[in-house]
């Protein structure tokens, strides 16, 4: 059975940006909140196997662009903390208005974003510090490299990012890899494709994780 | 933060296991290293994000702290270099 793949709009702070759907529009909704910068490009084959999963499964996914990422036609510069947090509680509620009231499934540094919005439940993959996030980035300029991977955002961002840890939400399930020593409610085998300069997937850990999430997203089964 | 290693040769196990998880290098050929083997430069899949996440990965798993000061191309050149590197910060 194959899910049906959509691209809607929805209102941004600054105008509007993508979502990407798989699966039924009238189906229990789970919203994923990709990690930041270049995290989410190495990330995405992945999240979207994760997401075709879950839509087998019977539930449907959306994916947003964060404004001034991905398919976003905004500005990278013009972008502040505030919009990326307005950007999840944006799309949260146009899934609530369309089809249901959404869990949120962050991954990496996608948890740092996701508090405000209206969600039934939270499911978070590998979350992190901003600060940590930060000095990824500023590392990826040692050995020669470019900081911040090239990207460029304002120095305010950067500062807001330096002092977020993901927020108190409930009800949460976080979900790590094995390797991983932090505490989570599971831990999972898999590589750590955020760390692949490759663009990869792993078909083990993508089924793994939306085993879990649907699991999870059955719990919070919610309005 | 996991505990720390305490001897040479976990060093070196948690140091292979690392740069095959950050690299997406097969296991089998990570354990084929030997100290001479060239890392930085020389394999394709070590750029600048990869070299982020080791280091990252390498506090994370060693218990350790790195100086930015700390970091240059000639401590990654080799796996002898790294795992040199890796020693001195976590066996001291």
């Amino acid at each position: 059975m194959t899910a049906p793949l959509a691209f809607e709009r929805f209102r941004s702070s600054k105008g509007e940006e993508w979502l990407l759907r798989i699966g039924r529009e009238h189906a229990p909704a789970i919203l994923f909140v990709p990690p930041l910068f270049e995290e989410m490009n190495r990330t995405r084959a992945v999240t979207v196997a994760v997401m075709r999963a879950v839509a087998k499964k019977g539930q449907t996914c959306w994916l947003l662009d964060l404004s001034g990422t991905g398919e976003s036609e905004g500005d990278l510069g013009d972008v502040t903390w505030d919009d990326w947090r307005h950007d999840v509680t944006s799309a949260a509620a146009h899934i609530a208005e369309k089809a249901r009231k959404p869990l949120i499934a962050s991954l990496r540094g996608g948890a740092l974003l996701d508090d405000a919005a209206e969600a039934r439940g939270w499911w978070r993959f590998a979350p992190l510090d901003g600060a940590a996030v930060a000095r990824d980035m500023m590392r990826s300029g040692l050995a020669g490299g470019v900081e911040w991977a090239g990207y460029k955002p304002t120095d305010a961002l950067k500062a807001a990012l330096e002092t977020r840890a993901p927020a108190r939400v409930a009800p949460l399930r976080t979900v790590r890899l094995a390797t991983d020593p932090a505490n989570a409610d599971a831990k999972l085998e898999g590589p750590a494709l955020w760390r692949r300069s490759e663009p990869g997937t792993s078909i083990e850990l993508a089924e793994a994780l939306a085993a879990d999430l649907v699991k999870w997203s059955r719990t919070c089964a919610g309005s | 933060m996991a505990t720390a290693p305490d001897d040479a040769h976990e060093v070196e196990n948690t140091l292979r296991a690392v740069l095959a998880d950050v690299l997406g290098l097969d296991r089998a050929r990570v354990a084929g290293f030997t100290e001479a083997t060239a890392l930085f430069g020389a394999l394709p899949e070590f750029d600048s994000m990869a070299v982020a996440g080791l280091l990252t990965e390498l506090e994370e798993r060693l218990g350790i702290l790195i100086e930015d000061h700390e970091v240059d191309a000639d401590m990654m050149e080799t796996f002898g270099a790294l795992l040199t590197f890796a020693r001195d910060k976590t066996l001291r």
